[in-house]
């Protein structure tokens, strides 16, 4: 499936949900992760800007860095039942800060799309090749 | 991937490159053809790759591509020399099924199924942007529930002595230890007891509409007719964290013990190492969070029957007939190449099946053999199975866990655009409430296997028998 608009493509997993993501830069790349988050749990349409949180993530290694940074985004989302349908992405040394905007989730406003349980190890990869920056990462859904 | 055929209903991975035992995978000869190039039996094969592997690396006929091990593998590693795998048991530790029984008939209650429905989607939240039945717990009360798992339940008034009795460990692994889980998981589950959670979780209503085995089934309380509840859930947010935190933790101690795996999902430590009894405190603290939270939504759901039936609970006679864990690695005696031996079975999509006889089984179904609980897909039906003696001697007591996809999600939400998936279900006698678009969508019933194609091979096999069939009328979705 094409989200034209989220910039980022399921791909066919049996038990899971697969995502494949491209950006021109590292930072870019992970703001559409952020994003590509946002969307595979909620209707991102209806999200209004109201709030913000700031995340600074350091981590080894690129891929560790997307996965530490979607986990603690599902924590934001899971524990403070705040969802986002906007970020700025800004590099931070190894890691990597990121600004949300969004508001609480509201049952009442929001549609949710699933729960998401994890962001798994699973053939996750973030790499850079002469077009860009890709990312392909597994959701526990 | 090369394949051996054993019997009808049993294939073969031979020993090759770093396995350490060969596979083995029940299935009919459709299913295997299905199989061929699924990355599910490579994941058959990795699996065997893990230090100190006996007998076989097994693979259920619910078999799908999972991350790390597969969906309906079943791996036992000695107790000693053996490694432990977060990836193993999954994110949803003690993800799991309990079977209810009632003493109404179908006919009664049909003319009450929509009003009933709607009190249970009430009663039963998904514990997504809503307030879980229970007011939040603090930490300190969180610790205390998952060191005592189904007994906290018990001891808040969500529980009787009885139901603890019908639960598979009765509802607590007593080597808990809750400093073990960090401050994010308990975080994430402190406004989550009694949530179903989305995903495949549900809550079904469903009428008993056939008998396999009449002796059996009047043990357990079956009759045709009869109105029973599933309850599929697990340890949610608590569980998810955990896991992952250990995967992480167990990810960067694999050097220090020499071992490298073809998947990081994989990722193993010594079960004697410190890191390997840490995973194993907090695994058991998170598969007490999910008995307890299966044990508050039964409560629940009581409750519901209770006020929108106005009857008696005598009349309603809503007792637990068993539940069953169905991603777990526990510690079991079985003989292995002639020998008894104390070994870690890791079941990651697979329930375990005990034969008659066997002592970890409650008095009253002991000569039975243990009630196994296969769901199916909420458009056609569920399963009611008793472990085998073979069980114990082919699958360290392990059987199937439910239909198995054959979809992925994308597919099924593809399939459904443009369809009215609850008008379709109405049609088949299921009334469907959920709480999330994916909820209805990518569990759609052609995304599964026909279960009653993956039960017959268990029966086929000789691993399981068939007791009773489960037809759902009404499902409330996470």
């Amino acid at each position: 499936m094409d989200n034209d608009d989220q910039q980022f493509r399921e791909f066919e997993h049996t038990g899971d949900l697969g995502i494949e993501l491209n950006a021109p830069t590292r930072a870019e790349l992970f703001r559409r992760a952020a994003l590509a988050l946002a969307a595979i749990l909620v209707d991102r349409h209806n999200i209004k800007p109201a709030a913000q949180r700031d995340l600074t993530v350091e981590a080894d290694n690129d891929t560790d860095l997307m996965h530490d940074l979607l986990t603690a985004l599902l924590g934001l989302f899971t524990i403070e039942n705040f969802i986002w349908c906007d970020a700025a992405a800004t590099e931070a040394g190894n890691g990597l800060r990121l600004i949300v905007k969004g508001e609480s989730f509201d049952s009442t406003r929001h549609w949710l799309n699933r729960e998401v349980k994890a962001v798994t190890y699973h053939q996750l990869s973030v790499t850079e090749s002469a077009y860009g920056w890709h990312a392909r990462i597994i959701f526990d859904v | 991937m090369e394949l051996i055929k054993i019997h009808d209903y049993l294939w073969e991975i031979p020993k090759h490159g770093a396995m350490l035992v060969p596979g083995r995978i029940y299935a009919n000869a459709h299913m295997i053809d299905e199989l061929r190039d699924d990355p599910s039996l490579e994941q058959v094969a990795n699996v065997a790759c893990l230090p100190g592997i006996v007998g076989y690396s097994l693979a259920m006929p619910d078999i799908h591509w999972g991350y790390g091990f597969p969906i309906g593998g079943v791996a036992a590693m000695d107790a000693e020399l053996g490694v432990i795998s977060p990836g193993g048991v999954g994110y949803d530790i003690n993800c799991g099924v309990r079977l209810i029984r009632t003493n109404l008939q179908f006919e009664e209650i049909s003319p009450c199924i929509g009003n009933l429905a709607d009190a249970l989607f009430e009663a039963i939240p998904a514990g997504v942007g809503s307030q879980g039945a229970i007011p939040n717990l603090s930490v300190e009360e969180l610790r205390r529930l998952v060191t005592l798992g189904a007994n906290w339940a018990l001891q808040n008034g969500y529980a009787d002595p009885e139901d603890l009795e019908h639960t598979e460990e009765g509802g607590c692994l007593p080597n808990a230890e809750p400093e073990r889980v960090s401050e994010v998981a308990y975080k994430r589950g402190s406004k989550q007891l009694g949530t179903l959670g989305s995903g495949n979780h549900f809550l079904e209503l469903s009428r008993v509409d056939a008998i396999y085995a009449a002796t059996a089934a009047k043990s357990l309380g079956l009759d045709l007719g009869q109105v029973t509840v599933l309850i599929h859930s697990g340890s949610r947010g608590l569980g998810h964290q955990t896991c992952d935190d250990y995967l992480r933790m167990v990810g960067g101690a694999m050097a220090k013990y020499e071992i490298t795996l073809s998947d990081r999902q994989l990722a193993a430590v010594p079960i004697s190492s410190p890191e390997g009894q840490a995973y194993l405190g907090a695994m058991a603290a998170a598969a007490n969070f999910a008995w307890c939270n299966r044990q508050v939504m039964m409560r629940l759901t009581q409750r519901a029957f209770l006020q929108t039936l106005r009857m008696s609970a005598s009349d309603l006679g809503f007792s637990l007939i068993y539940d069953v864990c169905h991603n777990i690695a526990k510690f079991e005696e079985h003989v292995v190449d002639g020998r008894r031996r104390r070994v870690c079975v890791h079941r990651k999509g697979a329930t375990r099946a005990f034969g008659p006889g066997h002592p970890a089984l409650p008095g009253a179904w002991r000569d039975l053999g243990q009630p196994v609980l296969i769901p199916g897909d909420m458009g056609r039906y569920s399963f009611v199975l008793l472990g085998r003696d073979t069980a114990m001697r082919e699958t360290f007591g392990s059987s199937c866990h439910g239909a198995g996809r054959v979809m992925s999600r994308t597919k099924a939400m593809r399939e459904a655009r443009g369809r009215d998936l609850r008008a379709e279900l109405a049609q088949l006698g299921v009334t469907v409430l959920a709480q999330s678009r994916g909820g209805i969508a990518e569990e759609m019933p052609a995304a599964y296997k026909d279960v009653a194609d993956v039960v017959e091979v268990m029966e086929a096999a000789g691993i399981t028998q068939k007791v009773a069939r489960l037809k759902p009328f009404a499902v409330i979705k996470g």
